[in-house]
């Protein structure tokens, strides 16, 4: 049984024009590992490779140099994409298929055999929360959001053990977003192993445990969300503290502020921040808040794009 | 063998959404109709009495002759215009498959590539053989209902014009995976209809040509493009009962279409999407 459910070595893509013999790196030298169950997000500006690493991924594109393995098996081979389930971010699903039908065909594609379709389609049409009346309507009546309802039951009409889901809810409402997360959620628990790549990035953060982040091509930062948000210091946040104490404090601390009346202070290291509180609690100081202080994904994200040593 | 269904019958599809399918199949339904009424042929003991058309008679010889001379028609129409029309309508099915946003996800299915292109390729040859026999097999019937004549030839001849389309739909597909352009597929098949009758006359260019370099020329692009004249001219055969002098038309067509699909395949396979 493999580890990792995606795993690259040293993947590169080098994109040629025949006419100038100019080159564009698109992906450089990537070598990513996502274990079996987990829940992966691909994060990057435009631009970045995401897409063409995906598109290897999924063999849609053939890498220059390196390899890409689902499950132990290189992607080039039809049966290692059996068991990917794929979500492509501009789509284009024919117009002239119902929904119904779509899902008929690529359940087909995928090798399912017919009864085991008619089995499947209408549950995942429900899963996904697409009206009875959807079913039979033409996808090229759908709304934005119902396409992807209707491609993420796509992705998932042949029961996979990976899902690659590019931007899944582009166009769709807060309630249609949540919906898809409590699905997504749900694939999670069934070990399905889930491969995000989308430019939300409260999504991401709230829904993966693990994060890479793709800049010019080049694996510029990987690591579990909680380890990569995880802030340098520790912060204490206490009401009415007297102004002598608070001058000791602001002293100690190596940042402070005041907000809503209440001081906030962040302190270097853990003994620090205790002796801080020790010290507050025997001035019968109230204590609002007292942790490790912690960054958004989108701040990691900011901090690892703009910084010069990633680019 | 499901995905490769699966791709045939999402081909037909397309092309029943397209109204593809159906303005073929309504031309040939308007021609068979216009057979069934229109055209009238009383056949008195075996010879031919009068034949009508639009009412009035028409001068004829023998029903042999006027039937073979009819359905001789009809497969040449068939064979030009019929094939014009389906490299026009097929141009855009081959195409629409390299749309971005469609091909990837097909790429991203447990399906191999050449069975992609094939099954597309497929089910559009399909699409056109089943309207290419829907007339030559209604027409058939009806002038063996008519006159009691239920020569094969003219049965024959469907096959001679689905290989000609076979052949012309591997251009389409190679120029497809190449470019995605349904104008240059659409192109390229015209100028090698309309070429390569001209081609089929090199003895004749021979002599107007001065130069050795420019009759070898002619002769090379004779015997490696399709050969759709001369194989208009053994479908006739065919239909009149007349031997045939030559395959040599037919297995270098079948060549030149094999060479192109096996391009498109192999380029297929190579292509990064």
């Amino acid at each position: 049984m493999p580890v990792y459910a995606i795993e690259t070595e040293n993947l590169t893509k080098v994109f040629a024009s025949g006419w100038s013999k100019r080159s564009l790196t698109a992906v450089d030298n990537i070598s990513l590992r996502v274990p079996v169950g987990s829940t992966y997000g691909l994060l990057g500006p435009n631009g970045a490779g995401k897409t063409t690493f995906v598109k290897m991924l999924l063999s849609a594109a053939h890498p220059t140099t390196g390899r890409a393995m689902v499950f132990g098996r290189d992607s080039r081979e039809p049966a290692a994409r059996a068991p990917i389930g794929y979500l492509p971010e501009n789509h284009r699903f024919p117009t002239y298929l119902t929904g119904w039908d779509m899902l008929d065909f690529y359940g087909a594609l995928s090798g399912m055999p017919s009864s085991e379709r008619r089995r499947r389609i209408p549950e995942l049409l429900e899963l996904v929360g697409l009206e009875s009346r959807a079913h039979h309507l033409r996808l090229g009546k759908f709304s934005k959001g119902m396409l992807q309802r209707v491609g993420l039951a796509q992705a998932l009409i042949h029961s996979p053990r990976l899902l690659v889901l590019d931007e899944p809810s582009d166009g769709v409402d807060p309630v249609g977003r949540k919906q898809i997360r409590e699905v997504l959620l749900q694939l999670e628990q069934q070990g399905v192993t889930i491969f995000l790549n989308s430019h939300l990035l409260a999504e991401v953060e709230l829904f993966c445990r693990e994060v890479a982040i793709i800049q010019k091509g080049k694996l510029a930062l990987s690591g579990t969300v909680l380890e990569l948000t995880s802030g340098s210091g520790y912060r204490l946040e206490i009401a009415g503290a007297p102004e002598n104490l608070e001058t000791e404090l602001r002293a100690r601390a190596r940042t402070a502020a005041q907000n809503n009346g209440n001081l906030q202070l962040v302190f270097q290291t853990r003994e620090e921040a205790n002796r801080a509180l020790d010290l507050a609690r025997s001035h019968q100081c109230e204590v609002e808040t007292f942790g490790r202080t912690r960054s958004t994904l989108e701040e990691v994200f900011m901090k690892t794009v703009e910084d010069p040593h990633h680019a | 063998m499901i995905a490769t269904v699966a791709l045939i019958l999402d081909t037909f599809r397309e092309a029943f959404a397209r109204r593809i399918f159906w303005g073929f199949a309504g031309c040939c339904t308007a021609l068979l109709v216009f057979l069934i009424f229109i055209m009238r042929i009383d056949v008195v003991a075996g010879a031919l009495a009068t034949v009508t058309l639009f009412g009035r008679a028409m001068p004829t010889t023998d029903v042999q002759s006027l039937v073979q001379q009819t359905q001789s028609v009809i497969a040449m129409a068939l064979y030009f215009f019929g094939m014009a029309l389906s490299v026009f309508a097929s141009a855009g099915l081959v195409a629409s498959v390299f749309e971005p946003g469609r091909i990837e996800l097909l790429l991203s299915k447990p399906v191999s590539r050449t069975r992609i292109l094939l099954g597309r390729y497929l089910g559009n040859l399909l699409v056109v053989a089943a309207n290419i026999v829907y007339l030559i097999a209604g027409s058939w019937i009806i002038f063996g209902v008519k006159t009691g004549l239920w020569g094969i030839g003219y049965l024959y001849s469907s096959l001679f014009t689905i290989f000609i389309f076979a052949v012309l739909l591997a251009v389409i597909v190679l120029i497809g995976v190449l470019w995605e352009s349904a104008a240059i597929a659409i192109m390229t098949s015209f100028a090698i209809m309309f070429l390569t009758p001209i081609l089929a006359q090199h003895q004749q260019i021979d002599r107007l040509l001065s130069s050795e370099w420019s009759r070898q020329t002619v002769k090379i692009l004779y015997y490696a493009l399709p050969k759709t004249s001369d194989i208009s001219v053994m479908i006739r055969h065919i239909i009149l009962n007349q031997p045939i002098e030559s395959w040599m038309p037919v297995w270098s067509t079948a060549i030149f279409g094999a060479v192109m699909l096996g391009a498109g395949i192999l380029h297929f396979r190579r292509r990064t999407f």
